[in-house]
């Protein structure tokens, strides 16, 4: 045959890159799972520090940012697989993973500090021991995992609602996810997919709206600093959980959904 | 140049070197487009940028790989496509020649060559039918050799076998009714 030396390299060539974006697409799938049980993580010690007290922010983000190291030398050894020439090649099988990392990491990070992660922070947190990165971070992953954030902050605030000093919290992640979305409104024509994601986050800032008209409004009807109707609010939880643990052992009455139920 | 290049089905044989070189020109003018791109691109983001151009790229393989053909009648090489094209191997992370890009070419090539196997028996060429029916047989099994994805690639591939069968049948027109040259001979003998 004429050309079959030819195209044996040419085989070689569509095998090895079929190959690499196999194992790249795995890669990217098993951050994404790493990165969502992180996520669930952080919402799960964030609702167990509550109900003993205010939630521990720094030590839920230490075991969270653990965690997160098992993600950053998965990319490590990614590194390996990816020549620097080639990034842009796999860019499109790696950014889902990637962008479900930063959403993982702003989040701890937002819990520790209460402020948006940097470029700058997640560009060094992929990086090996001297600074290097690993790869180049592209800013639309960058964007698109913060996009994510709101969603999952959406979560935190109204399931925070319930507990001691959420309501005061829910506030402040309510501004701070309208800041958000404005913000990233005007990067919208710059960033393919964040116009979708921008629809998300309207309706998670629009929940967290909800939520905090019914605190204020709430609020408003009894005249009692905030931290006195926390105080009313558990004194009555704890009296009621103990007659009920009375009657029906394990039964505690309350659903994490219905969070506007301890207003009574 | 693809425009200049369709001549071929209206240009008898003799012609063609003389068509071939008019093409020349354009096709060495891609090389300063490319020195363009790679002036462009950043280092190492040659393939974030590459979906601009493939299309256009992939046509001028097309136009490289057919000029070659009608000159000598065997297949550009990528390197010798490379090479016409302007594209320099010390690009390789700014611009390329991908071999995906690279082999889309060569499928469009075994599109045109079909049509040509019908226009050259018209034109009286009854050679060229049977030159194009072996050259496409072995490229066809050269691309049976590949591993293709479910991708447009794979897609064209699968669209080959159609030329193929026209090429089979004008080859078989030509052959029954005795027109090829070697029983052009044994007739008049």
């Amino acid at each position: 045959m004429a050309f079959s030396g030819v195209f044996d390299d040419f085989r070689q060539n569509l095998d090895e890159y079929n190959d690499r974006r196999e194992r790249l697409i795995k890669i990217s799938r098993d951050v994404t799972n790493l990165s969502k049980k992180i996520i669930f993580l952080v919402h799960r010690l964030m609702m167990e520090t509550a109900s003993g007290g205010t939630p521990d922010s720094e030590s839920v983000a230490k075991r969270s940012r653990d965690k997160l190291q098992e993600v950053q030398s998965i990319y490590a050894r990614m590194n390996d697989e990816v020549p620097d020439e080639q990034f842009w090649r796999y860019h499109q099988t790696i950014s889902p993973g990637l962008q479900e990392y930063i959403e993982a990491l702003s989040f701890t990070h937002y819990i520790q500090y209460g402020t948006l992660i940097t470029y700058g922070q997640v560009r060094t947190s992929l990086s090996d021991d001297n600074g290097v990165p690993f790869f180049p971070l592209p800013l639309e992953d960058y964007l698109l995992g913060l996009s994510d954030l709101t969603g999952e902050l959406m979560r935190y605030a109204i399931s925070g609602i319930a507990r001691r000093g959420g309501r005061a919290k829910a506030g402040e992640v309510c501004a701070f996810v309208r800041h958000c979305k404005a913000d990233f409104e005007r990067l919208c024509p710059y960033v393919r997919g964040l116009s979708k994601k921008q629809v998300v986050t309207a309706q998670s800032l629009e929940k967290i709206e909800d939520a905090v008209y019914a605190i204020v409004v709430r609020g408003s009807e009894y005249d009692l600093p905030p931290e006195m109707l926390d105080e009313v609010i558990a004194r009555t939880i704890s009296s009621f959980s103990s007659v009920v643990s009375k009657q029906k052992p394990g039964h505690r009455g309350r659903g994490s959904d219905d969070e506007y139920e301890d207003d009574y | 140049m693809v425009g200049q290049l369709n001549k071929i089905h209206s240009t008898p044989e003799k012609s063609i070197p003389a068509l071939l070189d008019t093409v020349q020109p354009t096709l060495l003018s891609c090389q300063e487009t490319s020195a363009t791109l790679a002036a462009l691109i950043p280092p190492n983001q040659f393939w974030r940028w590459k979906d601009m151009w493939s299309n256009s790229l992939r046509t001028a393989v097309f136009s490289a790989a057919l000029v070659q053909y009608l000159g000598n009648g065997n297949l550009a090489s990528l390197s010798q496509v490379s090479e016409t094209l302007g594209i320099k191997q010390e690009w390789k992370d700014r611009f390329a020649l991908p071999v995906e890009d690279y082999l889309h070419g060569l499928i469009s090539l075994v599109n045109e060559l079909s049509r040509l196997a019908v226009n050259a028996v018209t034109l009286g060429n009854f050679e060229e039918p049977i030159r194009i029916s072996i050259f496409v047989k072995d490229l066809f099994a050269g691309f049976s050799m590949l591993n293709l994805k479910n991708d447009t690639l794979r897609r064209r591939f699968d669209s080959l076998k159609y030329d193929i069968k026209k090429i089979e049948e004008v080859v078989y027109d030509v052959s029954l009714r005795k027109l090829t040259p070697q029983k052009e001979e044994l007739n008049t003998k």
